[in-house]
């Protein structure tokens, strides 16, 4: 769990660029490119997070065709393209678990476009994903613990508290100090 | 115009694992549109989910996964559903808050209305509260959590102003009597976990007016 493996298969540059030739004109080679890559780690994030079998199979697809749908709104310099589709894939499980019917994810504030820009470094959003890697593998295993548990098991602190049998201020504070850790890591020199 | 008072951290990672759902999310949602530090957050965050999610080995898709993709990218794109404007003088909210607004607002007391946006789970609801200019909110407790954001005018709650964009968290821990300043009258987004606790005979007898 506190030693999550390298990324494989092509670096961020090249999954950001899939999407930007995507939006561009259409490129069905990219498409095909990024869904070999993307959609088998979609669906294995959402059989983590307890979906069934057939159901991630099935948002996985979805997933994907939205990349493929939204791709002119992905921006490279504020999103790494794993990022971009996280957001995407748990959107579309929100709105999947929502009972009064499905809409689209347009309220969702965080895809709105100003995340955290560096226009000096268009690739820094690309390097920050192998920088958090890194430092999720240096966290404490306490910190790293917390922090699977919010994103590979989709539970709110003060579930993980209750699982873990720990006091609520104590799940807070471990996740607020492996953010800052992760925070820190983001600010270093490039690797 | 930037909020100052914000959510803790940890609802931030909640928010942006996808674990924070339903009306507290949209109580969340609200105040992100007014807060870019906060979404600056959201969106740090959210590159650990997406790093996270490349770590990941891959799972086995279906055989034909690949070509069924390939054959949805053709298909027509389906019509946006109708989008609905802002209300003028409130900060931004989703849609469905929007909607409750203009569909489901409904006079509770004098001077005060309600407008419910979705209830559950469980005993939890999520509603619009508009108050009148210097009205007061009557004495109440919390038996869970309860989120607040104010979408237009501003309320004082033990001193603390509370402006469009600001977030409010009170659990059982919090026994207040919040008053409305007297700006103009006063629109908030609320998330209640379970029925607030009236804390005096005025609170019980409003309380099933107001119907929260
Ligand atoms: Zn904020």
């Amino acid at each position: 769990m506190n030693t999550p493996p390298a990324p494989r298969g092509p670096d961020g540059a090249t999954l950001s660029g899939l999407i930007v030739r995507i939006a561009e004109r259409g490129d069905r080679e990219a498409f095909t490119a990024l869904f070999s890559h993307f959609a088998p780690r979609v669906k294995s994030y959402l059989l983590r997070l307890g979906a069934a079998p057939e159901a991630a199979e099935e948002l996985a697809q979805e997933t994907l065709l939205t990349v493929w749908r939204r791709a002119a709104s992905f921006d490279p310099s504020r999103a790494a393209a794993s990022t971009w589709i996280f957001t995407i894939a748990r959107n579309l499980r929100i709105d999947l678990s929502r009972r009064d019917g499905r809409s689209p994810p347009v309220d969702d504030p965080s895809m709105m476009n100003d995340g955290p820009s560096r226009p000096d470094d268009a690739l820094g959003a690309v390097e920050d994903e192998a920088r958090i890697l890194a430092a999720m593998a240096r966290l404490p295993a306490e910190q790293a613990q917390v922090i699977t548990l919010a994103f590979y098991a989709d539970k709110p602190h003060s579930e993980i508290a209750g699982d873990l049998g720990l006091p609520l201020g104590t799940v807070k504070s471990r996740l607020r100090l492996a953010m800052a850790r992760l925070r820190i890591a983001l600010a270093e020199p490039p690797l | 115009m930037s909020a100052s008072h914000h959510p803790a951290e940890a609802l931030l990672v909640d928010y942006a694992s996808g674990a924070l759902r339903g009306g507290g999310r949209m109580v969340l949602s609200s105040h992100l549109m007014a807060c870019p530090a906060c979404r600056d957050s959201i969106a740090r965050f959210e590159a650990v989910g997406g790093a996270l999610l490349s770590a990941l080995p891959p799972a086995t898709l279906h055989k034909d996964a690949l070509a069924l993709a390939l054959a949805r990218i053709e298909r027509p794109v389906p019509p946006a559903p109708a989008t609905t404007g802002p209300i003028a003088g409130w900060i931004t909210t989703p849609a469905d808050v929007v909607r409750a607004a203009r569909d489901r607002r409904r006079w509770a007391a004098p001077g005060v209305w309600v407008a419910s946006v979705t209830r559950g789970p469980g005993r939890a609801s999520t509603y619009l509260l508009g108050v009148a200019a210097g009205m007061t909110v009557p004495r109440h407790t919390h038996r869970g959590a309860e989120m607040v954001c104010v979408l237009k005018g501003a309320y004082v709650d033990d001193d603390v102003r509370h402006a469009p964009g600001d977030f409010a968290f009170n659990d059982d821990s919090v026994d207040h009597r919040p008053g409305i300043t007297a700006e103009g009258d006063c629109v908030c987004l609320v998330f209640t976990e379970a029925p607030l606790v009236p804390r005096d005979w005025v609170g019980r007898l409003f309380q099933p007016l107001v119907g929260i």
